[in-house]
Formats: C-alpha cells, structure tokens, sequence
C-alpha cells in the first residue's frame, strides 16, 4: 500500500497558503519551482490508474487495467517550506496554471512553533488593518465663502519645519536704532517637504532597495524641487554617501545600537554637505518595547563591515543603555547630537505612541535649551523588517490621536509648531500617501514619515493581508529585504526609483488637490475644521465634526 | 442725447431701476445716453439698438461690472475710476475707464476692447479667451496690475505700460499668468513671480507694429498723448505667451538611469563595500544565480535491502544486471559480499534486506531469497601474491567469510576449527528442516577450492593462542558462542544442550530422547530442537518460553504443524526427574527437557587481558582485540548469521588495509530518502505473475542506483541534462550548469532517487568580480 497520512502530518489545508494547479495547462516547465526562494513548491510523480472498458463490459477479455504517471507541481506542504503567498510563480507561469490562494481553514498561527518559538515575520500588524484616517473626510469645501484654489494651476508651498521652531519670547530679539533684529543663535530649521521616507536601514533593505530610494529622493530635489527627505535607519550610511553632496537630503539616525555611527564619525571631516537632520530612535510602532532586529541571514559581509559586527542576529536593546529620565535623554542625546554637527543640524526623536506620548511631548516642549527639533510619533500600523507576530499584532498605539493630543496640548499652551509633530505607522497602508498626509496635517502633524509603501513601490509584494512579509528570513524574492546577492539581482534600482518618483509627483499634485479645495496654498496645519468624520467615536475624541 | 442722474435729493435710483429706464430709452431710439451714476452695477449691456446702431455711454461714478457682458455697437467711456470686473465677459464693446479699473478688469472678456486709463487690481485679464470666428479681445493697462494678473488667460491681448509702477517688484504683481495656455501679454517694466508655464520673450517685428498702431490710440482714449514717447521704447517691453501644449506636457520620461549615470556617486553608495555589477537577472536564471541545482549521484545512498542487510549486499545491483542480461555477473556479484547465497540468503536468513523494500509500496517486497537460491559462481584458486599470514581460529560463517576475502585478495590464509568439519553452526546446529543439505554442500565446497589451509579437529589451547600470535602476522578470533547458557534452576544436571543434541541431529546420528520432550526456549533454536526432536522419535513436544517466542512465524508454524505445542510465558521453577516443575507449581511431564536459550563464548584460551559484556568479548574498532589479534562475530556479540557475515566481510577489508598501509575508510552510505523515489511508474503486478527471484527484475525500483531509464534526460525542461559514458561504459548523466534552472524536475521524476537537489549558496559580489 502506499504511503498514507497520519492526523497530526501537516498538509495543505493546515498553511495560510495553498497553491492551486492546473496540471492540464502545465507544461513542466520547471519556472514556478526554479524561481520560488521559499522552496515550497516541488514536482511529484502521480499514478494514474483506471480500468479501459473496450469496447463492452461483459467481454472480459475487453478490459484492462491502465495507468499513467503524470508529474505534477506540488505544494510542499512543510512548515520550513510554507507557501507565502508572494505569488513568484503566477508571476513566471506561462500558461496561468499556478497560483497562490489564502486558506481561511489555516491553522498555521497555531502550530508554527518548532521547538516553541514564537512566529517572527516582517510587514504591518495583519490584524489592525482598519485606519482611523479612513474614516475621516475632508469635508469642508471652500465654495461660496472662501474661495478654493485650483491644484492644477496655482502655486502651493508645500514646505513643513524639520527644527525648533522659536516662539516670540524666545526670540533672541534686540532694538537697534529703534528696528528689532535678531541678536544671537536660533536653532537650525530645514523647510521640507511633509513626507519624510523613514526609516528602512542597510541590512534590513537591499543595496539596491536603499539606493534606489537614496536615487529617488535626490530626483526628487534635484530635478522637481520636491523637498523630500530620507532617513537612514539603524543600520549605519554608505561612505561614499557621506561624503556627496547628496547627504543634505539625508536624515541619520541613531538609535540604541548605535550601528554604523563609527563610520559616520570618521567621515565628518569630508562632509561637503550637512545631513538634512538627525533622528534619535526610541522606539518603534510596529513593535514598540523592542528594540532593532536583524537576522543572521542577512548579516551579509557588507553589513558586517558598516556596522561592525560579526554574523549573527543582530538585536538593538530596545532601550538606550545609559539613558534613565527624559530629562536625561535631552541632555545626553539631543545635546550630543546637535554638537555632532556644531548645532547647524536639528535633531528630532522618534518614539512609538504611547498612552505616555504627551506627556514627553510636553516635557520636550519644557527644554530650555531648544535642542528637540521634532517630535516622530510611529502606530501601531507601522512595518518593520522583523519582529514577533504578537508585538506586530497586539503591542502599540494607534498614532492619529495621539498626534491630535500632542498638538491640542501644545495649542493649550500657546506652543504649537515650535517642536514639529511627524506622525507615521500605517501611513499609505491603502496607497493613498496624500489623503493621509493631509488629513495628519490638518489635524496638527506638521509631517508624515512612511516606508513600507516605499519599498512596496520598489516591488514588494507584502501586504496587511498576510502576503509574503518574510522581511526576516533574507529570501525576500524581490531582492528588496535581503543581502542575498543572487535575489539582489532581481531588483533594477532605475525601475524603482522611477516608480517612488512617479508615485510622490502624484502625491504632489494629490497634496495640492485637497489644499485647494479648502483654499490653502500653504499647509493646512492643525486645520481641524476642514475634517469631518463619519464615525461618532472618532469624531468625538478628535473634536471635529461628526457627519452622516 | 439724454441724460440720467440717479441721484434726486435723497433719493437713489437701484441698479433695477436705472438699468429698466436705459432700456426704455433704447427701446426709444435714443443711442447717446449720459449718466451720473451713483455705483449703480452693470451698466453697459448687453443692450442693442434694433437698428444696430452704436450705442454711447458717458458714465461717472459706476458700480461693479460697469461694460460686463457688453455688445459690438456698445461705447462706455467712463469718466474716472471704476471698481471691480469692467468689461467682464465682453462680448465686443469698447470700455474706456480713464481712472483706475478694480479686481478682475477684463475677466472672461472674449472680444472688444477694454482700455484703463490707471492700475487695475487682483486677477485682473483672467480667462480672457478668444474666439477665432470673431476679433480677438484687448485689455490696455496704463499702469500695472494686481497679483494673479493674465491667470488660466486663454486668448486676446492684453498691454501693460507700467507707467508710473517703479515702486512695484513686478508690474503684473506676483505669480502672474499662472495657467495661461493662450494669447499674448505685452509688458513694460519689471517682472516677478511669473508663472513658469510661459515663456518671455523680446518683441518681434509683428508685435513692435501691432504696439505702434495702438498706443497712440490707447493714450488717446484715455487722454495721455503725451506719454506717447515714453511708452514706445521697444527695449523696454516684453512679451509673454504661454508654452506650447506639447512643451507645457512634455514628459520628463526616464531619465532617472541618465541621473544615477551623469549625477549620482560615481559607481554607486555601495561600492566601496558592495561592489555590485548592476546585472539584471531575471525571475528565473542558471549557474550561479540558480537557488538550487541538482547532482546525479548514482549508488550515493542506500537501497532498503542494502542497507538493511548487515553484509550490505546491493541487491539493487543485482537486477540492474539482470535487467541488463549480465545475468552471470548478477548471479556472481553477491560473492564479493557474502560466500553464503544459497544457505543464508536463500534459507536461513530473516531478509532484513526485505523488510524495508520499497517495493512493498507497489505489491510485496522483491524476492531476495529466491534470487539467493539461485546464486553461483565458478571458483579459481586465488594466487597469493601477499606476504602476510593470517590465522583464523573458527570455522563458522564469520570465520570462513574472512577467508573468503582475504583468500581472494591473496593472502595466505590459516584456518582452524574444534569439529571435524567448516561451517560451524551453520552445518551443526541449524536444523535441517530450515537448511536443505544441497545447499549447505554447495555453498561450503567452494572453500576448498580456494587454496586455504584448514586444520581441522584442531581446538586451539591458551598455549597455542600464544604460538598463533607469533607464528601469524594476523590472527582472527571467529570461535562463535558455544556454552550454554545454563539457570541456576535445580536439577539442571538432568538437561540436555540444544548444541549437542543439533549436532549428533545434523550428523545424522538419533541422540537419546523419550516419548515426552519439553524444549526451554522458543527461538529459532529452539524450533530446531523441536524439529529434531520429532526427527528423533519424540511423539509429544512442549517448547515453553518465558516470553513471547522470538523464533520466526514460519517455524513456529512448522513446528506446530508437527504436533508442538507452544507455551509461554512459563518460568522454569524445577527440573524433576519426570518432567518440569514451573513457578506456577504446575508439573509438565517429560522424559528428556532439552535447554535451548542461547550460549556464550568459551574465552578460556585467550591470554590476553580482556573484558567482557554479558559474557561476550569487548572489541575496540574495527574488531580489535589487542596486539594483532581480532574477534568477530558471535563471540562478540550474538548476531545473526549475516551479522557474522557482515563482521568477516568487513575485517577481511580492515586487515588487508592493514596489511597494504592504506587508511580503511569506509563509504558509509545513507539509506535513500524514500521522497526520492517515485513507485508511480509501477503497477501493481497481480500475485500470479510475480515469480520471484531472477524474474523479479521487472519489479525491482533500483533505489539509489541508476537505472539509466533517461527519463530525466527526457524530462528536463531546458534539456540541460546530457548523458555519457564513462570509461568503464557505464552511462553517467551530466547537467549543463549554464542551462540548468535548477527546477528540480530531474530530482522528482527519477524513480530511484538518484538526483538530488541542493541549495546553492548565496555569495557576495566581491568574489563574483574576483572571479
């Protein structure tokens, strides 16, 4: 008898994914197997048997048994081989006769445990996918009072502060010959564009990915005078990059394994340009409490260099060593930091939302010294490269009213603007960058930061619907989450620069498109009353108005 | 001419009012109307004479839209300012404002002509547009304009003099002519913040006399003759039109691959680290970048029936040449294995090499046994061509088997042995009802031909032990297990030994028994004893075991079949003069109780210092007992026949490595994975023609060794698999790496499970351009 299946074997019908086949179409061509990098997938040989009836029955010499093999594509139905759904062999099919399909009988979740470890994948939370902002409309219309703009044909100024912002008291003002000048050191501001690429490091992305993003965002300024910046990651920055001109439109960031800071450091004597600012990492939406998380298999040689480090799992702490107070943290990061570059470069900080993120925005807000140059709030709807399932799924913060609070509390005491509000986690989760940047703005966020949508727009086929999202496991089939030089090679950075290109010139004129209709030319921060919402809830605790 | 004034004491007449006594004038005939206006709107049209007379409006002091959507045939000339939207939607009138005009002068004006004697304010000329079936529109400004002046302007002309405007950055304002896509601004003075969509230019010819002719004009219209000089310095204007459509919507196309070529860091941000060719692959690639290639690896691993089988005979082999009609060199390939097909393979072995047979996935196993049977070989006296000699003490299985081989390999061999005659317990203890005499003749003659020395009836002393490990450069303790194992039961002096009593049995002699036989023990041995039993005129037979029997199914049947009945569990307590006395107190009567639980080594010849577990001697590796002596088979351990055979077979190879100074590395082989192999090329054959032994070709899979079937040569998708002969003409298959995708369909569709495939490993470019 052959081989049969016991209960507890795991087949098919147990995975997220199932592959669905055509062997009738299939022509053995051996692509779907060659190109899928999770190895999931294999040829086997099946028997065919049935019993030929020619030409009547009760002639039994008439009968006989016949049976053929027919190889077929098969699912290997194996938790170390799992179909991911990235659908790699749809894509290379000539004949549409393979596919992945979601299995909602998956009982995956429940038993991907080998030897008791807990699920790590990269990607969005797959459970929180519905968005606050979806449920906001701009609903106020400029049309017979005020007058709208027209997007196509006017002139905006799309530009937000990346630095402290100095109130009027704090002005550094003199009389001189009865005229009031400014006397003395300001913090240093870049106007920048309200969208802030953030932050994907090397080693978590690709050479290429990263590159073809650092391509884009120099396009960007250079050749459409889109003011867009980039930040680095945790993961260090090319030397050869540090050392163009193209380093004012990065932002470094640092954050509690100090990856790649060494290099940084040694490179400064040859800076022809300052970097647009730097971004002290605290924390992250997508896993807030942890810290960064990089896996051997894509500690490549490379990232062992700029990071300095030898192969293996590389775990920032999730807190700063040495860092016990906000108080603390003013003093030693932000005051280090701005000294880095001799105070000509702001430095802002990035945490996740939290029910405690007012109350440090507050405190910030306090410093005398007006060295915090941004406040980045990251929800729970942010990427990351790696992370548990549980703290991607259940751990964090939703980051609109958080932003809402922030800025209310700020207004409350006459300080709104003076530290800048990025917010990000989820932003572009349904590709509408604009909308979403729009609606975080009118409701007091000077900027957004995103980056999943970023690399989506490079070729990444992951999804908040459970697709691929093997960011950790370097065998990204995109060549955009992997140091695998041989899937590195897939990627074409022209194509993929031109693609974020493309995007953010749409995400342009979208931006311009809902200014205009509520008569801004210039960024509608804090602008509440252009919002409206169609959930009573959201409405309420948002303070604006609720519609149906 | 009549004249209107709107203005009585306190009294104003509305914009209705006015506007409904105009048209009762016209109505009238009257076509010169003046008017003392009092901000009254939209006076001026659109209003006709029916006999299409011109129309002629003086007017002071107008409201808002003063000329909006007036007529060819319509004059308004207005004596001073006016606010805002003069000549909106102009449909063909001539409006004069001698002041100032407000926001939107000449919006949406589509044809006419409308002249300000001043400034006009915001937004002013915007969405002019102009219909080619009629004249096109004109908006002269003496002095300058509001912010978002000519905005999404469409058609006409419009001229701004920029008299008197040095105070202003720009004398259109800021962000001037934003969306014009049609006519044509002419400007005199400084410029700012105008719309990047058009282009500015110097005049030409054809513009300097369209100017020429119409500021004298102009300036007399609103009565500045005199500025006349000062306005015509063609260097002072400039032109302004939009961009062409196709220029305005050119796309920027791709030029991002021109920007990281020409702008970005020479060769990239990671080149210094990541030294990246910039080669594209594609989805599906060869050689390197494949993520994985397969290997043909004919006879790597392991059939089922090798591997279980403690002499690892490659019975896969076996009927890759019978399937090939070397049937010769299939029947002879066993002897370089096992000197015992007939006897141990055809008859006394359990077939471990069966219990795991792929086959069994089909139907049944391949008939091993039968192709034992049906072994032989022609044997040549081996010449010796090896100095060392070796001495084995034992002539059982284990003991002939490292004959055999070293024999072969040409070494002068000793043997000795207790009996009189080879073949240990394989000829004296096993029944003969479980071995054919035919066999046995056949299986051991073939030893004498081999040229070894046997010295028979020779037991080997403590004092000859010593002689043989000087006299021989090897020798090799292969003297089996032949005390018996005996409890410490009372009454033990009444047993019989199963070794004595199979020997006098197998020599043809009738040992002593009574009617009434109870046998100890129901292994094999045991079944032989019960087979002797009944041979030697027992009538009634009880073989009892303390646990279930471990003899085979087979001959516990037989022995049933003979009368026997078996018991167990039942624990010995007594041997009694009549019988057996069990712990349960029971009294099974017997005359004879013959004792068969196995036996131990005799070891009392041995000189050395060694140790022993359960009786049996400990060897270090490779059989090694000390100095240059070797133990194998029972006395180490009790095994089956095979074992020993396996344990002579091995040695033979160790001590002719030994003797020669070459390493002994064995190839340990895997078991085939039984993914690997594919039984769906194999139907299910019915029982009637499955004939067994050499027939059995047809059914055998060959696991783990190749079959040369070509079906993945056949089957490979980009014919990357080529096949070859080898030197000895053996087909090999070979992969073109450079065509190879590394798909895998060769490693799936090979029935023996020869191809397997690997996961290249990743690399780093550095060694790509090393290369």
């Amino acid at each position: 008898m052959e081989a049969t299946v016991k209960i507890n074997e795991i087949t098919q019908n147990d995975l997220d994914w199932k592959i669905c086949y055509d062997s009738e179409r299939c022509t053995r061509c051996g692509k779907c197997i060659a190109t899928c990098t999770f190895n999931a997938l294999e040829m086997q040989v099946e028997k065919r048997a049935y019993t030929a009836v020619e030409p009547e029955l009760d002639n039994p010499t008439a009968h006989k048994r016949k049976f053929k093999a027919v190889p077929v594509v098969k699912q290997i139905s194996d938790l170390n081989h799992k179909c991911v759904g990235c659908g790699m062999c749809e894509k290379v099919c000539p004949n549409e006769a393979i596919k992945p399909e979601r299995n909602i009988d998956s009982r995956e979740a429940l038993i991907n445990h080998p030897g008791g470890s807990p699920i790590k994948r990269g990607g969005r939370t797959n459970l929180s996918t519905e968005r606050t902002l979806d449920k906001i409309k701009v609903g106020r219309i400029s049309q017979m009072t005020d007058p709208s703009l027209d997007a196509q044909r006017h002139t905006f100024d799309l530009k937000t502060p990346f630095g402290r912002i100095l109130g009027p008291e704090e002005l550094p003002t003199k009389f001189i010959d009865d005229e009031m000048k400014i006397e003395g050191p300001t913090p240093p501001v870049r106007w920048i564009y309200p969208i802030i690429i953030g932050d994907m490091s090397i080693g978590a992305l690709s050479t290429r990915a990263w590159e073809a993003i650092c391509i884009a965002t120099a396009y960007l300024n250079e050749k459409h005078g889109i003011q867009i910046r980039m930040c680095s990651g945790e993961g260090g920055m090319p030397i050869k990059l540090l050392k163009s001109k193209y380093l004012k439109y990065m932002i470094l960031q640092i954050a509690s394994g100090h990856f790649g800071w060494n290099r940084i450091i040694k490179a400064m004597p040859e800076m022809v340009e300052d970097p647009a600012g730097i971004l002290i990492k605290i924390g992250q939406g997508a896993k807030p409490g942890d810290g960064g998380l990089l896996m051997a298999a894509k500690v490549a040689k490379h990232i062992q260099e700029i990071r300095g480090v030898p192969k293996s799992d590389l775990l920032s702490p999730p807190n700063h060593q040495g860092l016990y107070s906000i108080e603390e943290s003013v003093q030693k990061m932000f005051l280090s930091m701005n000294a880095a570059f001799q105070f000509r470069v702001p430095v802002a900080i990035k945490v996740a939302a939290s029910s405690s993120s007012v109350s440090v925005y507050n405190n910030l807000l306090r410093d005398p010294y007006h060295i915090v140059g941004g406040f980045f709030m990251d929800g729970i709807q942010g990427g990351t490269g790696a992370a548990h399932q549980v703290s991607l799924d259940h751990t964090g913060h939703p980051v609109i009213s958080k932003v809402r609070d922030a800025y209310l509390a700020a207004t409350a005491q006459g300080k709104q603007g003076r530290i800048p509000l990025f917010a990000g986690g989820g932003m572009g989760m349904t590709y509408d960058l604009a909308a979403d940047a729009f609606k975080a703005i009118c409701l007091g966020a000077n900027g957004i930061f995103a980056g999943k949508i970023f690399i989506q727009l490079l070729g990444c086929i992951g999804n908040d619907n459970g697709r691929c999202n093997q960011c950790n496991t370097g065998l990204c089939p995109t060549g955009i989450c992997t140091q695998d030089y041989r899937l590195v090679q897939r990627l074409d950075i022209d194509k993929g620069a031109e693609a974020i290109v493309n995007y953010m010139l749409n995400v342009d004129t979208e931006l311009k498109k809902m200014m205009a209709p509520i008569g801004n030319s210039s960024l509608p921060v804090g602008r509440s009353d252009a919002l409206v919402s169609v959930d009573k809830d959201i409405a309420s605790k948002l303070q604006i108005p609720f519609v149906c | 001419m009549k004249t209107i004034k709107t203005v009585t004491g306190q009294k104003r007449l509305s914009t209705q009012q006015l506007l409904q006594e105009i048209y009762s004038a016209v109505d009238k005939g009257e076509t010169s109307i003046s008017i003392d206006a009092c901000g009254q709107h939209d006076i001026g049209g659109p209003i006709w004479n029916k006999d299409g007379k011109v129309l002629t409006f003086n007017i002071k002091n107008p409201g808002q839209r003063v000329g909006s959507m007036c007529l060819p045939n319509t004059r308004i000339i207005v004596d001073g300012s006016a606010p805002a939207d003069v000549g909106w939607l102009n449909a063909g009138g001539e409006i004069i404002v001698k002041g100032d005009g407000g926001d939107t002068s000449a919006h949406c004006a589509a044809a006419g002509k409308i002249f300000i004697g001043g400034r006009v304010g915001t937004r002013s000329g915007s969405l002019m547009k102009h219909d080619p079936k009629f004249e096109a529109p004109e908006f002269w400004v003496l002095k300058n304009t509001g912010s978002f002046s000519f905005e999404f302007m469409g058609g006409g002309v419009g001229v701004v003099c920029g008299h008197d405007s040095e105070a202003f950055e720009s004398v259109l304002g800021d962000r001037a002519c934003v969306g014009m896509v049609g006519g044509v601004v002419y400007v005199r003075g400084a410029l700012k913040g105008v719309s990047e969509e058009v282009t500015v230019s110097e005049l030409s010819v054809s513009d300097i006399a369209f100017l020429k002719d119409g500021i004298p004009d102009f300036l007399e219209k609103i009565g500045k003759k005199d500025l006349e000089k000062q306005l015509t310095k063609w260097a002072d204007w400039k032109k302004i039109v939009p961009l062409s459509y196709e220029n305005a919507h050119k796309k920027s196309g791709s030029s991002i691959k021109n920007f990281r070529k020409d702008a970005w860091v020479e060769d990239g941000i990671f080149s210094d680290v990541f030294p990246d060719t910039g080669k594209l692959v594609e989805l599906i690639t060869t050689g390197r970048d494949r993520l994985r290639y397969p290997k043909w690896e004919n006879k790597k691993f392991a059939a089922p029936c090798e591997f279980n089988c403690p002499a690892g005979i490659p019975t896969q082999e076996r009927f890759n040449l019978l399937r090939k009609d070397k049937t010769q060199e299939a029947l002879e390939l066993i002897y370089q294995y096992s000197p015992f097909p007939k006897t141990v393979c055809g008859e006394v072995c359990p077939n471990l090499c069966m219990t795991d047979c792929t086959r069994k996935d089909v139907d049944q196993a391949i008939d091993i046994q039968g192709l034992g049977t049906a072994c032989d070989m022609q044997v040549t006296k081996p010449v010796t061509t090896k100095k060392q000699k070796i001495a084995i003490v034992g002539a059982g299985v284990g003991g002939l088997t490292t004959a055999w081989h070293l024999r072969l390999k040409g070494y002068p061999v000793t043997v000795f042995d207790k009996d009189s005659n080879i073949g240990g317990k394989l000829a004296n203890a096993v029944s003969r009802e479980r071995l054919q005499d035919g066999s046995l003749q056949k299986d051991l003659e073939k030893f004498f031909e081999l040229g070894i020395d046997f010295k028979l009836n020779t037991p080997i002393t403590a004092k000859e032990y010593i002689k043989l490990k000087s006299d021989f450069d090897y020798v090799v303790l292969a003297t089996g297990a032949y005390a018996p194992k005996v409890p410490p039961f009372p009454g033990k002096e009444r047993l019989m030994y199963s070794l004595d009593f199979l020997a006098k049995v197998n020599k043809g002699e009738k040992p002593k028994i009574g009617n009434k036989v109870i046998v100890i023990g129901a292994g094999n041995t045991g079944m032989d004893v019960v087979f002797g039993a009944y041979k030697c005129g027992a009538k009634e037979v009880t073989c009892i075991d303390v646990q279930k029997p471990a003899a085979f199914a087979k001959e516990i049947e037989h022995a049933k079949s003979l009368g026997a009945e078996i018991r167990y569990p039942v624990f010995t307590k007594e041997i009694l003069a009549d019988g057996l006395l069990t712990s349960d107190g029971e009294t099974i009567k017997a005359d004879t109780v013959i004792l068969a639980i196995g036996e131990v080594p005799i070891l009392n010849h041995i000189t050395d210092p060694y140790e022993t577990t359960r009786g049996y001697i400990n060897v270090k590796d490779n059989y090694h007992l000390g100095d240059n002596v070797y133990a194998i088979g029972d006395i180490t351990k009790l095994g089956l026949l095979v074992d020993a055979i396996g344990h002579g077979r091995e040695l033979a190879n160790i001590l002719d490595a030994k003797a020669t100074n070459q390493p002994y590395a064995p190839v340990i082989k895997k078991l085939v994975s039984r993914n690997n192999l594919v039984t769906a090329y194999f139907d299910k054959a019915q029982p009637k023609d499955i004939c067994g032994g050499c027939a059995d070709k047809s059914r055998c899979i060959s696991c783990g060794t190749c079959r040369d079937c070509e079906i993945c040569k056949d089957s490979c998708p980009e014919l990357a698999i080529t096949r070859e002969l080898d030197k000895d003409g053996n087909a090999e298959y070979i992969v073109n790496e450079d065509k190879c995708i590394g798909c895998g369909i060769c490693v799936s569709i090979c029935p023996c499970g020869i191809w397997n495939l690997y996961s290249n490993s990743p690399y780093h470019p550095v060694e790509e351009i090393e290369e």
